[in-house]
């Protein structure tokens, strides 16, 4: 199988929430904590999937590459749970429906296996939102890039 | 590894609270050494995360993004000059966040929103703002921790996960503690989890209730319908087999004190405040039997601080447009994700918030065309985004303040030791952007 329906929900993990308080968002640890999809061992073995593989989450609002890692909250077929974070935000729906809360839990999408790279929070910013346009290819790296004065 | 006690420091400082969670721990020892914070007692691993934080990443002067692209920095003067002008010349701006800072720091940030006609909005937007549409429909039945601790025998989670949100809130409050009437602690409780998935919380429960992804509304109508007397002629509800329903009814009738939390999980799913009304309407109904209230889990150490304080200044609770002089406050209209993804905004400020990590890809697209502002504390995604950069200092560690808890219990945070040189508080800050603003007001002859 190449592809697979699922219903994404995201939330908060106890791990994505150290990382993110303790201020090392730009971090290799932090991406290693939050960018990362959470799935069922059975799903995951239909599209033949180890643990730490990338996969493709895809919605109707954006797609975006992540880890895989098994479930330690399993069975849940048909769902994966990503940890809230700069990752998951692309996929996940807008739609307040006059309510002012976006759908964060429940969206309808679909993954697919990867070789894509799973980016930094900088280089995810910087390519997704593309706010500051750069010729430069190269990785913003997991320090703040900034001048300092004198 | 191999954690071993910390011996090396030379001064304790007790009783402090936490800035965190909801929970807002008051009971906090802070030990230090030559000034510096070295350690952390009694925190849960997010707390003490925040108090001993990372310093790679710590904003520590101003910046402004020069025309390469790149933050330079700057200093205050000429940071607050341009973000008040900014400011000042806007016609529809949105000041967000105030969830991780102080009421007195908030109060300063109406009054800016005040003076120059913004949008004033914080975290509760994105989530337990339906929540509070639904205590507003239909009525609140509240509680404190203090009670849950001393009296409740039936705790019931639904949609949230405090194992991993709140560390310490099972712990401290509700399910393992000892109170007065349930002097064996977790002994003396039964504790039921409502999710559709098996979370840590559900782990530490006596039960786990699985039900349906989006159907929460149509359970929480039949354990309404069974209770007041009515046979489901359904074989299970969401999910959820009929008998499991008696069940859990039965035990909610015969509660001796019940406490109900609910979090994220109801309020971000699709029927949104209609799940909280429900269950609010659920509880009233039990409490015909027995004494039954309930809480939202809470976020931020300070959410709570904020909808408090604007109800008390605005009479409104959150999303409050101050644009034709006036409080005005419209759900769906005026609450900062749906000005954005109306791309109505013109200029964005954030306090202490970081909307690269909480807000839909769809609706961060808008702050690429507009002026943004970070007021934070560390370098996080959304200073990729930002023009201008202040940074502030951390409540409860190097600032004073109040905030409130998730039960609306307000509570002192001490400062322990002294903020970087050339940060200032979020309070300075927002008092010198209004005084800024004022003067570029009597300039223009508009005060």
């Amino acid at each position: 199988m190449d592809e697979l329906d699922i219903i994404i929900n995201t939330g908060s993990s106890v791990i994505q929430a150290f990382y993110e308080k303790k201020g090392s968002t730009l971090k290799d640890e932090y991406r290693q904590a939050t960018a990362v999809a959470f799935m069922d061992q059975e799903d995951m073995e239909l599209l033949s999937l180890n643990p730490r593989d990338k996969i493709d989450v895809i919605t109707k609002w954006g797609e975006v590459t992540l880890f895989v890692d098994i479930s330690h909250d399993a069975p849940h077929r048909g769902m994966i749970f990503i940890p809230k974070g700069p990752w998951s935000n692309i996929i996940v729906s807008p739609e307040t429906y006059c309510c002012n809360i976006p759908t964060y839990k429940g969206i309808k999408g679909k993954i697919r296996k990867s070789d894509r790279q799973v980016l930094l929070v900088a280089d995810l910013m910087r390519k997704t939102y593309n706010k500051y346009p750069s010729n430069n290819d190269q990785s913003l790296g997991q320090l703040p890039i900034y001048i300092k004065r004198g | 590894m191999e954690h071993k006690p910390i011996t090396d420091y030379d001064e304790e400082v007790r009783h402090c609270c936490c800035s965190y969670c909801g929970n807002n721990c008051d009971d906090i020892t802070y030990l230090l050494k030559d000034k510096k914070i070295v350690g952390v007692r009694h925190a849960c691993r997010l707390g003490a995360s925040k108090i001993i934080n990372d310093q790679d990443q710590r904003l520590l002067n101003p910046m402004i993004r020069n025309t390469d692209g790149i933050l330079e920095e700057t200093t205050w003067d000429i940071a607050l000059d341009k973000v008040a002008t900014l400011l000042y010349n806007s016609q529809r701006p949105v000041l967000y966040g105030w969830g991780e800072t102080s009421v007195e720091a908030i109060k300063e940030g109406i009054s800016l929103a005040e003076s120059t006609g913004s949008v004033i909005d914080n975290q509760s937007t994105i989530c337990h703002g339906t929540s509070i549409q639904a205590f507003q429909n239909v009525g609140h039945p509240v509680m404190t921790l203090g009670e849950v601790k001393n009296r409740a025998d039936v705790i019931i989670y639904i949609g949230t996960n405090p194992m991993d949100d709140h560390p310490r809130h099972l712990s401290r409050y509700t399910t393992f503690a000892q109170g007065y009437f349930r002097p064996n602690g977790r002994d003396d409780r039964t504790v039921i989890t409502l999710d559709p998935k098996y979370t840590n919380t559900a782990k530490v429960s006596d039960e786990w209730i699985q039900f349906n992804m989006n159907e929460d509304y149509e359970l929480f109508n039949a354990m309404r319908m069974v209770l007041k007397g009515n046979k489901l002629d359904v074989d299970e509800v969401a999910g959820v087999k009929k008998e499991k329903i008696y069940e859990l009814i039965d035990i909610m009738k015969n509660a001796e004190c019940g406490s109900l939390f609910f979090g994220l999980g109801l309020s971000q799913t699709l029927a949104k405040q209609r799940n909280v009304d429900i269950l609010i309407q659920l509880i009233e109904d039990l409490n015909r039997y027995t004494k039954w209230a309930m809480l939202p889990m809470r976020g931020f150490f300070n959410v709570n601080g904020f909808n408090i304080a604007m109800t008390t200044q605005t009479g409104y609770p959150y999303g409050v447009d101050f644009s034709r002089g006036y409080p005005r406050y419209m759900v769906g209209e005026t609450t900062t994700i749906d000005l954005l993804n109306r791309r109505e905004p013109d200029f964005f400020l954030a306090v202490a918030a970081d909307p690269g990590v909480q807000f839909p890809g769809y609706s961060i697209r808008h702050l690429v065309d507009i002026p943004v502002v970070q007021i934070d504390t560390h370098w996080g995604p959304y200073t990729e985004l930002s023009d201008i950069v202040l940074p502030s200092t951390r409540i409860g560690v190097e600032t004073e303040g109040t905030g409130y808890r998730m039960d609306s219990i307000p509570l002192f945070m001490k400062k322990v030791v002294e903020k970087p040189e050339n940060c200032h508080s979020d309070w300075w800050i927002l008092n010198q952007l209004k005084q800024r603003v004022n003067s570029l007001k009597q300039k223009d002859g508009a005060l």
